[in-house]
Formats: structure tokens, C-alpha cells, sequence
């Protein structure tokens, strides 16, 4: 970019970006406002921006769905898919990455691959397969299925995370005595702190936002929100409000983590791809 | 960012470390170091093929069955259910459908996502403010995202629907409910959620550029077009075609988004290849046909990373030529 940018140039810079930036996140301030609408304000003709705020639709979320419960489903598959991809991910990124066969980087891109493979591909066989041993409906079919993806996920971006890291600490720390699994658990581990918590913050995120596994893997006792979402949808008595006023609980979490964690949440997305 | 090819340029591993020296131990720190890692290794292989890698063969397996769950009937047929592909008027609807929709989102988002690159290019506060609000999209539940423009797009109630549809803009039925405006309405969906992710793989390919040359360049008295179809663009070939095939490979598997907008109508309009394997496989239970349109799907995937690969390959060397 140029260094001396005249004032006229960096004003038009920054509005166009002003205005993307409202463009992008008008639908979003849309599903947030319409949750404190009245319905008759949600549906009025021809729509109209002014509304009398209420929380009737929160009131609403709380009589048709058993909210803590969908929360519950929700955190559970998307934790436990989380812990189990970075329990197995995390060490077999560091084996990738410190061995010393040609062996390892095919491995590697074997992993990339799995991500590439269009869900239903594998989620046709999985159901038969949970069907046949009677795990079809729990949380637990979610869970093994999100953390495969996961898996694949979390070793090419620790992967791609321990390469860059200088062997010369592990190795000193051997000479000093150490053993393999300190100098990997002790030494190597610690320094990709930022890579395991991006490879977390998305992890959770993928599993948290997934409908089209969840929702053919679970049952009404075990369906997380992303599912409630939509099945709500089209039932009697509920309207675009309490959807918005769902919608809190189920994007909102994820949108403020983001936030939060944005330099964690910007690696991952930058790093994990490639 | 500047890719594979330096990534997995073979290093120099040969240089002993301070452990090995040590003769006699020599042999057995060497297998002990080897046995750790593959027992490192070995658990996330080991998965991943279980649950990923085997549930895809079976389907491949299925693939050549007349199998279905409802009724329950099961019979080899060998290709058939490939010849149906293309012999299937709904299925080959359906492919096209799959390749419009792909190569439209990914230019559109591609186009969003360059010049918001740019825009975000000056290290400055505002600029990062932006790029982190930016991303919101990015986190939104794909299915919320499809609710909201869903009702967004009414024609009877939506805020911006209701306006389209009386001032004639849109059919009566709104732009999800007409098979002609449906399948670019899902596109403009798509690249409002997917746009933010592109223009932020785009802006790490430009922040790696080196800062000497575009300055050499403008003390030249070179243009900003000048200096953008010249230097910028051509470096950035690399992030370009990495931000192409990631999008490429989402685009070609959406499914959230079209499921809770018009799940593949009106009239097959919206049929993706997902949206038809999942109705054809979970929903009939036609597992036979279901698994032949997945197979096809992972079949175009591999063509277009093995063609991603070389292209990378080959705009890497250019660029580092430069």
C-alpha cells in the first residue's frame, strides 16, 4: 500500500469499508432486532423498522422448546467432538511433523483430504452403521462422526504448527535428561499454545454449527439447537420472532467466542486451510 | 501462505542430534524415537480410517447394489446407478445445477472478497475493527443464516421481500419461491456468508507481499492499476488459487443454506448434489443411487485438488521467478 495516502483517498477507503461492513452485518442485526419484536410487527404490512421492544418471544423459546436441554445437547456433542479430535489431532501432528520419512507427508495430505470429502459420503454408511449397533439417536453418533472431520482438522493444522517450531529446544532437553514423551509433552507443547487453542475455537464452532449430521444421527431427546432451529420452523405458533430469540442461543455464543478469541479464531481460519 | 512447495521442500535431516552421538545407544534411541512417534501417530490413523475412510468404502460398495431400505430389496447392478447419473433427467438437473451454482458463488465471492482484500490492506485499528466484524458472518450458523434470509426475502412480510415483490422486482412469489431468480438468490446468499472468508485468505497473501518492490514501483511513478496488474495481482496468484479451491470445494458440497431456504425447489431449481443425495439416501432410503451420487461427488473433488495442485505448483514458481 502506498505510505502517504492523501486524506481524500483514505476517507473513501474507509467509507466504502464502513458501508461493507453494515452491508455484511445488517442481516445479522435483523435476526437479533426481530427477536424483541411483537409479532404483529414482525409480520405488519408493508414491514416497518419501528417496533415496541418485548421479550414475549423469549417467553415464547421457553414454552416450546426445552431450551437448557437443546444447550446441553449442543455443548456435549461439540466438547466432546473437541476433545477427542485434539486428544488424538495434537499428538499425531507432532509425529507428522517430526518424522523423518517421506511416509509422513503423504500422511498429511491424507488427512487434508479427509476434510475434503462431501458429508453425505460418509454419513450414508455411518447411519446404517449406527443403526446396526444401536447407537443411532445418541449423542455419541454425532460425536464419533464431527471429531473424523475434526481429527483430520486439528493434525494438518498442528501439523503445520510444530514444522514451524525449531526442533533444537526438544533436543536439548533429550540431552538434559529428558524423555521422549517430556520433551514432547514439556518442551513442544507449551510453544503451540496458540495453535491448539485455534484448532479448539474451531472445532467447537464446526461441530456447534452442523445441522446436516445432527440432525439425521440424533432423535427429539438428543438434537442440539442447530436442529431445534429448523424443526421449529413451520410448527404451529411460532414465528419468526421466537426463531431470532432461539437464534441467540445458538449464534450469538459462537459470534461473541469469535470475537473474543479473534486473533486465535483469525489463525485458524488462515492457517488450517492449507 | 507461499505454499507447498517450500513447506515440503526436503530439509536436512541428516544433521545428528546431540542424543544420537552417543555410540552404542545409537540404534536403539533411533527405533525408541521411531516407536514413539508412531505410537503418537497411531491413534488419529487409526480413527479416522475407522470411522471415515471405511464408511466410504462401503459406499462404494453400495454403489454397484440396488439397495434400498424401503422396500427392503437388495440386487447387484453393477453400473447402473452411474449410467443413471447421466441417464436420470433429474439427476443430470441436478450436476448442472451443482456447476452453476459452484463456479457463480465462487466468482461472486471471489470478486467480494478481492476488493474487500484491499480495503482491509492498510495496517490501521479501523481496518482490523472491520476485519473482525467483518468475520461475524463467517461464525453464523449456516442454517440461521438460510432462516434469516428466508424471512429477509418473504414476499408477503420480509423486510426486503415485500418491497420486491410489490414494486414487481421479484415474481409474487418472492426470489426463493421462482425457479428462475432461486438458484442466483442462494448464490447471493452464499457469498454474504463466505465472501468475509475469502477476502481474509486474500489479505494474508497481500500483507506477505514484499513491501520493497510496490514502493520501487510507485517511486517510478507506476500507477495503483498499474501497480495492481503488474506486481500485486501476479504475486498473489498463490493466495488466489488457494481461496478458489477452498471456496471451490464448500460451494460444491452446501447443502445448510439450501436446506432451510427452498431445499431444492422451486420445481428441482435448487437441486444441488447434496441436497439430492441426502433425499435420495436419508429420506427414500434408495442407499444404492444415494451412494453413486456421493462417489461422483468425492470423484469431481479429487480431479479438481490433483488440478489445484499443479496450478498452485506453477503460480508459486512464477511468483517467486518474480
Amino acid at each position: 500500500m502506498s505510505r502517504r495516502p492523501s486524506a481524500r483517498a483514505l476517507f473513501a477507503e474507509r467509507s466504502a469499508l464502513a458501508l461493507a461492513v453494515a452491508l455484511f452485518l445488517a442481516p445479522v442485526a435483523w435476526m437479533i432486532t426481530t427477536a424483541y419484536k411483537p409479532a404483529r410487527d414482525i409480520f405488519s404490512i408493508p414491514p416497518t423498522f419501528a417496533f415496541q421492544p418485548t421479550l414475549a418471544n423469549f417467553v415464547g423459546v421457553f414454552r416450546y422448546f426445552d431450551l437448557a436441554h437443546l444447550v446441553e445437547s449442543s455443548l456435549i456433542i461439540s466438547l466432546g467432538a473437541a476433545a477427542l479430535s485434539l486428544t488424538i489431532g495434537v499428538p499425531a501432528g507432532y509425529a507428522l511433523a517430526r518424522a523423518r520419512t517421506k511416509w509422513a507427508i503423504g500422511l498429511a495430505y491424507f488427512f487434508l483430504a479427509v476434510r475434503t470429502v462431501p458429508p453425505v459420503a460418509t454419513l450414508i454408511p455411518f447411519y446404517l452403521l449406527m443403526r446396526d449397533i444401536g447407537l443411532l439417536g445418541t449423542w455419541w453418533a454425532v460425536i464419533l462422526i464431527d471429531a473424523t472431520l475434526n481429527t483430520a482438522f486439528v493434525v494438518w493444522m498442528m501439523f503445520s504448527y510444530f514444522r514451524s517450531l525449531p526442533k533444537e529446544m526438544e533436543e536439548a532437553a533429550l540431552t538434559d535428561g529428558c524423555t521422549l514423551f517430556g520433551s514432547f509433552a514439556r518442551v513442544a507443547l507449551p510453544l503451540v499454545r496458540p495453535g491448539i487453542i485455534a484448532s479448539a475455537l474451531l472445532c467447537v464452532m464446526f461441530a456447534w454449527n452442523d445441522f446436516l449430521y445432527s440432525s439425521f444421527l440424533t432423535r427429539a431427546e438428543s438434537k442440539p439447537i442447530s436442529v431445534a432451529l429448523l424443526t421449529a420452523y413451520g410448527t404451529k405458533d411460532i414465528t419468526w420472532g421466537t426463531l431470532g430469540a432461539l437464534a441467540h442461543f445458538s449464534t450469538i455464543p459462537i459470534v461473541l467466542i469469535a470475537l473474543l478469541l479473534n486473533r486465535y479464531f483469525v489463525q485458524g481460519l488462515t492457517r488450517g486451510v492449507h | 501462505m507461499s505454499g507447498l512447495r517450500r513447506r515440503f521442500a526436503p530439509r536436512n535431516d541428516g544433521v545428528a542430534s546431540p542424543a544420537v552421538i552417543v555410540h552404542g545407544r545409537r540404534l536403539s534411541y533411533q527405533s525408541r524415537r521411531r516407536l514413539f512417534l508412531i505410537l503418537l501417530g497411531a491413534p488419529a490413523l487409526i480413527y479416522v480410517v475407522a470411522i471415515a475412510l471405511w464408511p466410504l468404502a462401503r459406499g462404494i460398495g453400495y454403489s454397484f447394489y440396488d439397495y434400498s431400505l424401503l422396500p427392503a430389496r437388495t440386487a447387484f447392478v453393477g453400473l447402473d446407478n452411474y449410467a443413471a447419473l447421466w441417464t436420470n433427467e433429474a439427476a443430470r438437473q441436478s450436476i448442472v445445477t451443482t456447476a452453476v451454482f459452484t463456479i457463480a458463488a465462487v466468482a461472486l465471492e471471489f470478486a467480494l472478497g478481492l476488493g474487500l482484500a484491499l480495503l482491509l490492506w492498510r495496517d490501521h485499528p479501523f481496518q482490523r475493527a472491520c476485519l473482525a466484524l467483518l468475520l461475524i458472518p463467517v461464525t453464523v450458523t449456516p442454517i440461521v443464516a438460510g432462516l434469516v434470509f428466508r424471512a429477509l426475502l418473504a414476499p408477503d412480510y420480509g423486510l426486503i421481500g415485500y418491497y420486491l415483490a410489490t414494486s414487481g422486482l421479484s415474481s409474487p412469489h418472492g426470489l426463493f419461491g421462482d425457479p428462475t431468480t432461486a438458484l442466483s438468490t442462494l448464490v447471493a446468499v452464499d457469498a454474504w456468508q463466505w465472501s468475509p472468508f475469502m477476502a481474509l485468505i486474500l489479505l494474508a497473501g497481500l500483507k506477505s507481499l514484499p513491501t520493497d518492490i510496490l514502493e520501487a514501483a510507485e517511486a517510478d511513478g507506476a500507477t495503483a492499476l498499474q501497480r495492481f496488474r503488474m506486481i500485486v495481482f501476479p504475486m498473489l496468484l498463490p493466495a488466489v488459487f488457494l481461496a478458489l479451491v477452498l471456496r471451490t470445494m464448500d460451494a460444491f458440497r452446501i447443502f445448510d443454506i439450501v436446506f432451510a431456504t427452498t431445499n431444492g425447489g422451486p420445481a428441482d431449481a435448487t437441486n444441488v448434489l447434496m441436497i439430492y443425495a441426502v433425499k435420495q439416501g436419508l429420506e427414500f432410503f434408495n442407499i444404492g443411487f444415494a451412494s453413486a451420487i456421493a462417489n461422483l461427488m468425492i470423484l469431481c473433488i479429487a480431479v479438481f485438488s490433483i488440478l489445484f495442485i499443479a496450478l498452485v505448483r506453477r503460480a508459486d514458481k512464477r511468483a517467486n521467478e518474480l
